[in-house]
């Protein structure tokens, strides 16, 4: 037993019925006594009488009348108009409704006017009954319950106005202890003497060694507590990431504010493509522009786009500044970075993952803001064989068998797309589009090696990974759902 | 990637000789992707590289020789007569829409869906390939209606009678009633205001690239066919022209050319010359990964509608005319690759060894992620799109307009710019949770951006917050020392700081030889009412790094 229930039964058993507030006097907090008389009325230790009782808020609404009810000012204002106002010109359509049910005033066709009740309310000569409620309950906590016991109806009118919120609840009044709490007291008398807490005295002044310690209920309710947790999204990102480290991929990053450029252009995207719409792309009002320092480059990446698409391509449009749609424009920065390294350092494989941006209409699966993992492989003899093998390993550490069929990308010729069947949703699901880098776009970065190049989304695993309806779920940060969430099911 | 939806009748696909299980077996294996299907008609995703699958023709032109039901010709397509129409142009049209090409098709059959097929054909090709008209749209008109030779030319108004009205209406009232001048108008609004249109010897027979007229509507019944593509490149409109004829062909009509007469020249169209693309055959396998050899390239070739034959060690590939993705010998190791079949390509190891590596930032980054948890704090991870209200004015803080990296168009109303700070965001993550169990404490690391010198700048900052009935200053103290002590940050300098989102006098700010590294403090009431907090509630938001510099 409890050291707790102890007290409270030794208590009860002394005085017979106790009311709960004199239990205060016991020495215990009110949580305490509550939870030693839940657990001894599970053993059947005690009996106890309850009782209802009534609790009222008075609303924010309610607060404001406390000073002057809508009525009251109705018929202030219609003294001050002499006592007579045209329907129209009243604004205050709850003090008239109100001042009209209380007989203060009478409305013959469009015309208000005061009546003797009224007048006698707006000078203040009788209380208004309404406010000397509000009042009364305002002041003293157990008004309402004597009020609602014997059914007041201005108590009613007052919730149905919203000034007031009653909640009807149950109170322990008397506690008694039962035969079986008593002959539990008395087997409990031998614990008498023994040690109930640990402390230093009991430690080093070796109590331990002539007393006995008092037993716990090993089966009593606890606290719950909240270890600190890692955010799930980040938990994966760092899982995908150990996933490429341990296949021998180095990671690399770039910026998230970056230039039509390196989002679009360099990777073979026509200028008219409708991906680069305002409505599908987040361009930036500040700042509007990006300059290209690399003018070589730029050049190259003119020509190849003439070549490719028989169009006249605009600078103006590749320096326009955005949040990358894609970590792809990494890619594309590392290919021109690592176009001529000394041969023997190739293939060179990189990885980077971080965050994507699109102007999305937000819905279950969309978000304007996603996670994506991009990787390339520089080097030579590259072949879709290989691409497949790489994206193979991958998915395989995650649990997952791809497959792979045709698909297309501006910048990859050939391109894959792999996607896998998934068992609990009876349905194919993409996974990630990839291919060989046209050798354009090679040329155009300054490399006659083989690029073998692969995107994707990452946010959508959640929906196998955690049990979750929304993407936008996930970056709410409830506490409650950080708390409580499941580990991810990898 | 943006695709097209198209959709077909089934009972028009197994009349065509493919079924629907046929068809879900093969359209993955081009490349494209069955979208849905009910009981009678199916919708296919197609890829904006093959245009030629927007057509229902086309799509079982490439599913016949996919399936090697049909083999592709070796002499490729044939036209009748030559100089059917002649079309003048103009020097109006020549800034506002200066290209025009057109055909004649005869013996068309357009019963049953037919019609509708060949309209959503040319209506999704003007929508994504022509960018909503705006690079090439199409006309379809009665050729038995047409009198005469015909004009393209632009002016600022024409009396004729639209698709769908009986009455004759102005350029300019089409403009603002008809519902494809409302929605493509500004296509050719210029300077001048001229609209280009064509005409007959008699009449007005389009608005372009609004509308047809009434007076040469095509119906289930019409026999023969005048189509235009109009626009503003000659290679895409020649393109277009090619594709329509082709898929006209194949589908059993006869098609023959049209003269385009310029003040100072002259050219046929459509002209359906094949593309010869050469493809060296050890490309082939150092590219796929795979052992093929000429002889068997050839049948993939041919699968995918190209006619292709071996000269030494080359593949000599002709590309039908309705090819309009080919660009060289890639496309065609490609479609080699779809031939072969994806799946039957054994995923092969790559040589070389490689030393896998993580980047110092995110290393760095977790292990003070690391330390927050283990200090108690669960992490929070919010997005970096926000706006003014959140990210400053809920905070008491203000921002000038160029110091902050602004969003120049959002769908959702709630996005206007890049978060400045961290905090706002967690203060927001703690107003879901107010019934929840106190003390909640979070932590979040992630970039912030701001201008520096009309440059963007993107840091790395660390934010907390602690809410619970006792949270204080001295908490947040403790708590940023500690975070500091851990950091290495040593010379700390710790000042009252004004800063409007906390609590007058109980805010301070951390610096270290000069640099600002923190600022803590109890938060504000009035800031803790806008997140509808109700307790007391600490933050700090400390700089991990000023200045991101990425390695490429």
């Amino acid at each position: 037993m409890h050291v707790y229930e102890e007290k409270l039964l030794k208590a009860l058993k002394s005085n017979g019925v106790r009311k709960l507030d004199e239990l205060g006097a016991l020495g215990m907090g009110t949580d305490s006594i509550l939870w030693a008389i839940e657990n001894l009325l599970k053993s059947g230790a005690i009996k106890v009488v309850k009782s209802k009782s009534y609790v009222a808020t008075i609303t924010q609404e309610g607060s404001k009348d406390l000073t002057l009810f809508p009525e009251e000012e109705l018929v202030k204002s219609l003294i001050k108009s002499g006592k007579k106002a045209d329907i129209s010109s009243i604004k205050n359509n709850i003090g008239l409704i109100w001042a009209k049910k209380n007989g203060w005033v009478e409305v013959n066709g469009n015309s208000v006017s005061l009546t003797q009740a009224g007048e006698e309310i707006a000078s203040g000569a009788k209380a208004y009954w309404q406010k000397d409620i509000l009042k009364l309950i305002s002041k003293d906590d157990k008004a309402v319950s004597k009020l609602a016991e014997s059914g007041d109806e201005q108590l009613d009118n007052l919730v149905r106005r919203k000034l007031l919120s009653i909640k009807e609840k149950e109170t322990i009044s008397d506690v008694s202890i039962t035969e079986t709490g008593l002959k539990m007291l008395e087997s409990e008398v031998s614990d008498e003497g023994k040690i109930s807490s640990m402390s230093r005295e009991v430690i080093s002044g070796r109590k331990w060694e002539t007393q006995r310690f008092k037993g716990y209920d090993v089966d009593a309710a606890v606290e719950p507590i909240y270890p600190a947790r890692m955010h799930p999204m980040h938990e994966l990102v760092n899982q995908i990431r150990k996933i490429w480290l341990n296949m021998g991929f180095v990671e690399v990053s770039g910026p998230i504010i970056e230039s039509a450029f390196w989002n679009f252009d360099a990777l073979f995207s026509p200028q008219d493509h409708p991906t680069r719409d305002m409505h599908d792309t987040f361009f930036l009002s500040n700042p509007s522009q990006i300059d290209i320092d690399d003018i070589t480059l730029l050049n190259k990446v003119r020509s190849m786009h003439k070549k490719g698409w028989g169009e006249p391509w605009r600078e103006g449009l590749a320096k326009k500044a955005l949040l990358r749609t894609h970590t792809t424009s990494v890619s594309a920065r590392y290919i021109k970075k690592f176009a001529n390294e000394i041969e023997s350092s190739y293939p060179i494989k990189l990885f980077s993952i971080g965050k994507a941006f699109r102007n999305e209409s937000v819905d279950y699966k969309h978000l304007a803001e996603l996670h994506m993992t991009d990787g390339i492989i520089i080097g030579n003899n590259l072949t879709l064989a290989n691409l497949m093998y790489i994206l193979e390993r991958f998915y395989s550490k995650l649990g997952i068998k791809p497959m792979f069929k045709p698909s297309y990308f501006p910048f990859v010729e050939p391109g894959v797309e792999a996607y896998y069947y998934d068992e609990r949703r009876k349905t194919y699901i993409e996974l990630c589009g990839g291919g060989i880098i046209r050798r354009e776009i090679a040329k155009a970065m300054g490399t006659s090696k083989t690029i073998l190049a692969w995107g994707m989304g990452i946010d959508r695993m959640m929906f196998n990974l955690l049990d979750i309806d929304s993407l936008a779920d996930l970056y709410k940060n409830d506490v409650d759902w950080l708390r409580n969430r499941g580990n991810l099911k990898i | 990637m943006l695709m097209a939806v198209v959709t077909f009748s089934l009972k028009d696909l197994k009349d065509s000789g493919i079924s629907i299980e046929a068809l879900k077996d093969l359209v993955p294996r081009i490349g494209m992707e069955i979208e849905a299907a009910s009981e009678d008609e199916v919708a296919i995703d197609i890829t904006p590289n093959r245009p030629d699958l927007l057509d229902f023709t086309g799509l079982i032109r490439a599913l016949n020789f996919f399936s090697e039901k049909k083999v592709p010709k070796e002499n490729g397509y044939t036209l009748k007569d030559s100089k059917a129409v002649e079309i003048s142009v103009t020097k109006n049209v020549s800034k506002i829409r200066p290209y025009i090409v057109g055909l004649v098709a005869r013996k068309v059959d357009l019963s049953g869906d037919k019609l509708k097929y060949l309209i959503n054909f040319t209506e999704k090709l003007s929508d994504t390939y022509g960018r909503k008209r705006m690079k090439f749209s199409t006309g379809i008109y009665n050729l038995d209606l047409i009198k005469g030779n015909l004009t393209y030319d632009a002016a600022k108004d024409k009396p004729f009678a639209p698709l769908g009205f009986q009455n004759e209406m102005g350029f300019s009232e089409i403009l603002e009633k008809h519902p494809k001048g409302i929605a493509y108008g500004s296509i050719v609004k210029d300077s001048t205001g001229n609209i280009p249109f064509l005409s007959d010897s008699e009449k007005v027979l389009s608005m372009i690239p609004i509308t047809n007229s009434e007076s040469t509507k095509v119906t289930n019944a019409t026999k023969n066919l005048f189509i235009d593509v109009t626009g503003t490149s000659l290679a895409s409109v020649q393109q277009v022209a090619n594709l329509l004829a082709c898929s006209l062909l194949d589908s059993g009509a006869e098609v023959s050319q049209c003269m385009i007469k310029y003040d100072d020249s002259e050219m046929l169209s459509p002209r359906l010359e094949a593309k010869e693309v050469q493809v060296k055959g050890t490309k082939i396998s150092k590219t796929l990964g795979i052992a093929i050899d000429l002889g068997d390239a050839i049948t993939m070739a041919n699968k995918m509608g190209h006619s292709a034959a071996r000269y030494g060690n080359t593949l000599l590939v002709k590309v039908p005319p309705y090819r309009l993705d080919v660009l060289n010998d890639q496309d065609i190791i490609e479609d080699l690759a779809i031939g072969y079949g994806y799946d039957n390509i054994s995923p092969l190891p790559i040589m070389g060894f490689s030393d896998g590596l993580p980047e110092e930032l995110r290393e760095f980054t977790d292990s003070v992620a690391l330390f927050m948890v283990g200090s108690g704090f669960s992490e929070a991870l919010n997005t970096y799109l926000t706006n003014e209200r959140i990210n400053s004015e809920s905070m008491r803080r203000a921002y000038k307009k160029g110091e902050t990296v602004g969003i120049a168009y959002a769908k959702t109303e709630n996005i206007t710019m890049l978060r400045t700070d961290i905090l706002p965001c967690l203060l927001k993550s703690l107003s879901y949770s107010a019934h929840e169990k106190m003390p909640q404490k979070l932590f979040e690391i992630g970039s912030v951006f701001s201008m520096d010198n009309s440059k963007p700048l993107e840091s790395h900052h660390l934010a907390f917050v602690s809410e619970h009935s006792k949270a204080d200053f001295s908490e947040a103290k403790s708590t940023v020392l500690a975070i500091l002590n851990n950091l290495g940050i040593r010379d700390l300098e710790i000042k009252k700081f004004d800063d409007k989102a906390f609590i007058e006098g109980r805010c301070a700010q951390v610096a270290s030889k000069g640099r600002h590294v923190a600022v803590f403090g109890e938060l504000h009431p009035a800031v803790l009412s806008n997140f509808n907090l109700e307790e007391p509630t600490i933050g700090a938001e400390v700089t991990l790094i000023d200045r991101i510099t990425y390695g490429a």
